[in-house]
């Protein structure tokens, strides 16, 4: 039974790292409606701009990670402001809007694979330096710390945007109506781009973060986007609190349903986990 | 009543299409100052459609939309800074905001918190039944309610000109009287120029000045609300005798 603080700590882990995606793209989806699939590349384009900017150009971490996650959310506003606002305003179809995100998705991730190549690529310099912690029989390293640390952080500090300040209450109106919001005066259009802003910025954190706990990979942001995705759906799809328990649930079931069996049923749980939800709770734990 | 007024909001020769169907064909309405216009008409006749034009909601295919006689691109952020508030059919209140937070997101571009306080307080004063509920999700309120906040939501930003577009539907008969007789006294105390389209007619001239009839698309007739229901218009309308 040692095993089990270990298994506690890694699916704290997980669920942490799939809050930070589900959160934002529930952000994103709330007031756009639309599966937003480039959010995935956010993370790979966060963690490739702290590859290039801290290990190859040699800034300090601190700067090169707020560049990072800077230059993610900035991408994902271009692309709001320049793909997916003029075919809302042509009033293209959802679809059309996933195909849409699917193009730019496979391009940016292209693009990664060309300047970077696609081999793996670590973001500390060296194997085995990080500092590691032993919370009740769990070993967890500084990087987890700070991932866990993250994904309270964000959600908290989401909720309390959305609950607490005006812009928060106008992205809630424009997820709740978009086109009566804009009767009422809100630049929906605004308020958009900077959903996208923020919520493409708590992506490449997450990749960012990934990064200095694993490695990274040009693809890495389809497995994230995924697993982002089931949290988001199990949580309760558009809510921030929802995409946060979907999380952590998501993240104990993976890890404890491959105690007895091989570690590759991993994906294959989190897909069951998401089947069963579909079927028998779709609209997620908070019910969206 | 139009005729020594100035012309507040005007629409000239306005046509709206739809997938090649005219939904307005060369329309012109105005509606002056401290005035209450009636858009009447069945099902299709293009009421709504007038509503959106001056919104940015429905595309011009001709036409102007004019400002105190000067022409502007209705864009929706711009029509509201000008003074004009939507009330949309169906009510379509913010549902998982307070009663209290839909009033606040009326008056979003109050940069003031003190003047966007004091204006929730003013409205929330016309309205009693919202005081009493100003925490409550506004998606758990009644129908009557909701029409209640969608109209105090307008109100929020002051206008000059409400527009309403059928604000009794759905309603029950007390209700609706209970509806219109906050519309008229929006227009009496705040002196507010509304435009509004209705299907209950009895209840809708009892508010009205002046009324259009539309058929189709058209204008059909336009005079005081009193001629309109004396010359036996509507009747032809309403049953497709015209």
């Amino acid at each position: 039974m040692d095993i089990i603080p270990q298994i506690i700590a890694n699916s704290i882990i997980a669920g942490s790292v799939y809050t930070l995606i589900a959160v934002s793209f529930n952000l994103i989806y709330g007031a756009t409606k639309f599966f937003n699939i480039t959010h995935g590349v956010m993370t790979a384009i966060g963690a490739y701009a702290v590859f290039f900017f801290g290990k190859q150009m040699g800034l300090s971490v601190w700067v090169a990670v707020l560049i990072g996650v800077l230059i993610a959310g900035m991408i994902g506003w271009l692309l709001d402001r320049f793909i997916y606002r003029p075919l809302r305003e042509k009033k293209a179809s959802q679809l059309a809007l996933l195909v849409a995100s699917l193009g730019a998705f496979t391009v940016l991730q292209a693009l990664i694979a060309i300047i970077f190549t696609s081999r793996f690529q670590t973001l500390t310099h060296g194997v085995g330096v990080q500092k590691t912690f032993e919370i009740a029989g769990g070993i967890i390293t500084q990087t987890q710390v700070l991932i866990v640390i993250a994904a309270l952080v964000v959600t908290a500090g989401l909720m309390f945007f959305l609950k607490c300040t005006r812009f928060g209450k106008a992205v809630r109106a424009v997820s709740d109506d978009n086109e009566v919001s804009k009767i009422i005066g809100i630049n929906t259009d605004r308020i958009i781009g900077i959903i996208f802003f923020i919520g493409s910025a708590i992506a490449g954190l997450a990749g960012i973060l990934v990064g200095f706990d694993t490695a990274i990979e040009p693809t890495m942001g389809l497995v994230l986007l995924l697993k982002g995705v089931i949290a988001a759906i199990v949580g309760g799809i558009g809510s921030i609190y929802g995409g946060a328990i979907g999380a952590l649930l998501l993240g104990f079931v993976e890890n404890f349903g491959i105690i007895k069996i091989a570690s590759e049923w991993k994906d294959a749980i989190a897909f069951g986990l998401l089947i069963l939800f579909l079927i028998f709770r779709p609209r997620g734990i908070v019910r969206t | 009543m139009n005729t020594d007024k100035e012309k507040l909001l005007q629409l000239k020769g306005v046509s709206v299409q739809y997938g090649g169907v005219h939904a307005l064909d060369t329309v012109s309405v105005s509606l002056d100052e401290g005035e209450v216009v009636a858009l009447m008409g069945p099902n299709g006749a293009g009421k709504s459609t007038i509503l959106k034009a001056i919104f940015g909601l429905a595309p011009l295919h001709t036409g102007r939309v004019l400002w105190y006689e000067r022409p502007f691109t209705p864009v929706p952020h711009e029509v509201v800074r000008n003074g004009i508030a939507f009330v949309p059919q169906g009510r379509r209140v913010f549902t998982t905001l307070s009663v209290e937070e839909n009033l606040e997101i009326g008056g979003y571009g109050i940069r003031d918190e003190k003047e966007l306080k004091k204006r929730i307080e003013s409205v929330m004063d016309m309205f009693p039944a919202l005081k009493q509920k100003r925490k409550t999700l506004s998606g758990t309120l009644s129908g009557g309610q909701q029409q209640m906040l969608a109209i105090a939501r307008g109100l929020m930003i002051d206008p000059k000109v409400l527009l309403l577009d059928e604000p009794s539907l759905g309603l029950a008969p007390k209700v609706v009287k209970e509806v219109f007789k906050k519309i008229a006294e929006i227009n009496k105390n705040r002196k507010t120029a509304i435009m509004i389209v209705e299907h209950n007619i009895q209840s809708l001239l009892s508010v009205a000045h002046r009324g259009y009839v539309l058929d189709k698309g058209r204008i059909v007739a336009e005079d005081e609300a009193e001629k309109l229901t004396s010359s036996g218009i509507l009747e032809r309308v309403f049953t497709g005798r015209l």
